[in-house]
């Protein structure tokens, strides 16, 4: 195999995450991209710069931003005549950015690359009901004045409402929550588990900006500082005195809640990647290196697998492919759909039958140390703004391998998964430098 | 053409019946009853239906598959060709001969063998005809069957047999109730889907398949027939679990249904499918039921099985 070049993290940068219809209810995914792309710009000196290419992406998309990202380049400091193009693969958006980029980047096809992501939840696409449009269709087809009353007529009063869009899954009717309850009730995950980990990811995201972690890797916007949903000062107590939100249709106990689910955010992330020489040869500082990346998809239509459950497949493929275990992990990303999500996840990994069965191993994959996990808060705390979620992982990790340097004479390892909707998931292993 | 439609009588329709105009024969049969004494009749007509020249009409059939979320492939989906075929059938149960009122009847179950694709634009003829008029520990039931073959060709392409009950009907001679009245108990599984019907399904529906049933179209529309609210056509469900089914069915299988407690609408129902495959791992079957969240009450159950 002919051996590739390498492909580094020089930094990130995002804008605090807010919740819908807070600080950024009046701000575009464009705006939000933009500005999360100008504060890259500056902190690393990338005016006018022609960078090889800008992969960036929203999950709740207007039609009109076809070229999002395009559109996004033009109106920052960079050089307008840098290349880019959007991406769109639901909450895995922003890793898959990251990943595509540096195998360009491996290849030798780019030499630079900014890899991020944006979503609304706030400025969501309303669009028109599918009866009006199909009316308005035909009346743009019509050609007599006949055929447009006809046309016309077909409108009924039902169908001027307009359509918001929905997080229900597109062939189960079932939201997201409600595809995690069904997992979450199959793998007997309690509602203190999970609490705790909501727990734990406002605590360690808080001690992160108690140390200036985000100093670096954040732009003030909108009057925003800090994530507007982080909660320093939650406890048990307050976490276990919300009432469920999902699973209560479901004939299972019910135990998740807004506490422990990620609440609607609007916010945008962007990464800086480059070639070991690109960056050398500006002087810019280099966090980690991206090894590889897998991406996995499970059958949950029916049942097989549960909805979020995807990279349960593609972390042990990943690993395998780079014989590595667990042990090799020094700092665990798993994004916080739900606190929910993560203790599946790390369910399975220790349950030996569904290992040999459903991954094919011979035994249990392994355990995650509890300490390894989301070290600097995860999406619980920070908030998801969808496609930008990838972004902020892929950020805070390289910085935080980078501060570890080194572990028993090899590089510190950082393994991140996220998972996403149409049964999705995708996992990435980056080493410090 | 089966063995139990070999005696019969032929009769040629002219062309396939509108069920609107069958519902209104209906109720009018069912007001000079109110008058006049009915003869109770225990035989069925010794009669089957033919239509030919029937053809899938690409723009309604794509209306079909867009409302029950069917792939939009160029072959009838096997619910469409039950709304194409079945005004036939329908026709034997407006007969002067036929022993059971038709407004009012119940669906109680569906079978159809969906054997040789069937594409929009061929040329098909239908036969229909009814058999096996049996007791039921509430009334009496009758099966109607339906027959569709490629204009031409002797092979059944598609062939339903649809099982309905007149309710507190009880003919001379016909069986006793057996061990029908007989159900297992129920308990919900974990949803695999769930559905938000909104009060227009059984209108929506009625405008893709021509089935006007009054209790389909509106609460008031239903009431005058004795239900609290309108409810969702049997056929609905049915047809939509098996296009949740998915693409693994292929062309050609068997699709049975049973319908239990009516969906009144609006409703949210809690869909399971569960699949099956054979040694080498390629899809047998699956089991589907729905059922409501609230009550736990079992709507339908049913399979789609390779052929």
């Amino acid at each position: 195999m002919t051996t590739l070049r390498k492909a580094v993290v020089v930094g990130g940068n995002r804008i605090p995450f807010a919740r819908a219809n807070g600080a950024y209810a009046m701000t575009s995914n464009q705006d939000m991209l933009t500005a999360a792309l100008d504060g890259l710009v500056a902190r690393y000196g990338l005016q006018d710069e022609r960078i090889g290419e800008v992969a960036a992406g929203a999950v709740l998309k207007h039609s009109r931003d076809f070229n999002l990202t395009r559109e996004a380049v033009l109106g920052s400091a960079l050089s307008p005549e840098t290349p880019a193009y959007d991406v769109q693969q639901a909450c895995a958006t922003g890793l898959e950015t990251v990943l595509g980029l540096c195998d360009k980047i491996k290849l030798g096809r780019i030499d630079s690359g900014v890899a991020g992501g944006v979503d609304s939840a706030s400025d969501a696409p309303i669009v028109v009901s599918e009866g009006l449009r199909h009316a308005l269709l035909e009346l743009a087809r019509a050609k007599t004045a006949q055929q447009k009353l006809k046309a016309l007529s077909k409108i009924r009063p039902r169908d001027v409402a307009p359509v918001a869009p929905g997080t229900n899954e597109p062939r189960t009717g079932l939201s997201m929550g409600e595809h995690q309850a069904l997992t979450t009730a199959q793998w007997n995950i309690s509602r203190e588990a999970q609490d705790e980990l909501a727990l734990s990811s406002h605590r360690n995201l808080a001690e992160a900006y108690e140390r200036g972690f985000f100093d670096d890797l954040m732009t003030p916007y909108r009057g925003l500082t800090r994530d507007a949903n982080m909660r320093p000062d939650t406890s048990m107590e307050k976490l276990g005195s919300l009432k469920t939100v999902f699973g209560r249709q479901l004939g299972d106990e019910a135990t998740m809640t807004a506490g422990n689910s990620t609440p609607l955010t609007d916010g945008a992330s962007t990464v800086l990647l480059a070639s070991e020489e690109w960056a050398e040869s500006r002087d810019l500082p280099i966090l980690a290196e991206v090894v590889d990346g897998e991406a996995a998809a499970v059958d949950f239509v029916h049942g097989k697998d549960g909805l979020l459950m995807a990279p349960v497949f593609a972390v042990p493929r990943l690993l395998g492919r780079l014989g590595l275990t667990f042990e090799d992990i020094d700092y665990f990303e798993i994004h916080e759909a739900f606190a929910a999500t993560v203790l599946c996840h790390l369910a399975a990994w220790e349950d030996e039958e569904f290992c040999r069965e459903r991954l094919g191993l011979d035994g249990a994959f392994g355990k995650v140390d509890r300490a390894k996990l989301n070290v600097n808060g995860s999406s619980l705390a920070a908030g998801h703004p969808f496609a930008a979620t990838g972004g902020r992982i892929v950020a805070v990790l390289a910085k935080q391998l980078h501060e570890r340097g080194s572990v028993g004479g090899r590089p510190a390892r950082g393994l991140i998964s996220v998972c996403a909707a149409g049964g999705l998931g995708v996992a990435a292993v980056l080493e410090a430098r | 053409m089966s063995a139990p439609a070999r005696g019969l009588e032929t009769v040629e329709l002219p062309e396939m019946p509108s069920l609107a105009r069958l519902y209104v024969a209906a109720a009018r049969d069912a007001a000079k009853k109110l008058v006049g004494k009915a003869t109770a009749r225990a035989s069925l007509p010794n009669a089957r239906h033919h239509v030919v020249g029937i053809r899938p009409d690409l723009i309604k059939m794509t209306e079909y598959q867009t409302l029950l979320g069917e792939a939009k492939r160029d072959i009838a989906p096997a619910g469409y060709v039950h709304t194409l075929a079945f005004p036939a059938a329908m026709s034997v149960m407006g007969r002067e001969d036929f022993p059971l009122p038709l407004l009012g009847m119940v669906h109680l179950s569906n079978h159809v063998e969906y054997r040789v694709p069937i594409f929009y634009g061929d040329l098909l003829d239908v036969t229909a005809w009814a058999e096996k008029l049996e007791g039921h520990r509430s009334g009496t039931q009758v099966a109607l069957v339906v027959e569709v073959q490629h204009a031409g060709n002797d092979d059944v392409a598609w062939r339903g047999v649809s099982t309905y009950l007149a309710k507190g009907v009880y003919l001379p001679g016909t069986d006793k109730p057996g061990l029908n009245g007989q159900r297992d108990e129920f308990r919900p599984p974990l949803p695999t889907a769930m559905w938000s019907l909104d009060s227009e399904t059984g209108r929506d529906y009625a405008a893709v398949s021509g089935d006007f049933n009054p209790i389909h179209l509106s609460s008031i529309s239903a009431r005058a027939l004795g239900m609290r609210r309108s409810i969702a056509h049997g056929m609905y469900t049915a047809s939509r679990a098996l296009a949740e089914v998915g693409s693994q069915k292929g062309d050609t299988f068997t699709w049975d249904v049973t319908f239990e407690a009516p969906v009144f609408l609006p409703a949210r129902v809690c869909l399971n499918i569960k699949d099956a495959v054979d040694g080498g791992g390629a899809w047998e079957e699956s089991e589907f039921v729905g059922w409501n969240p609230s009550s736990g009450r079992r709507h339908f159950r049913g399979t789609v099985t390779r052929l």
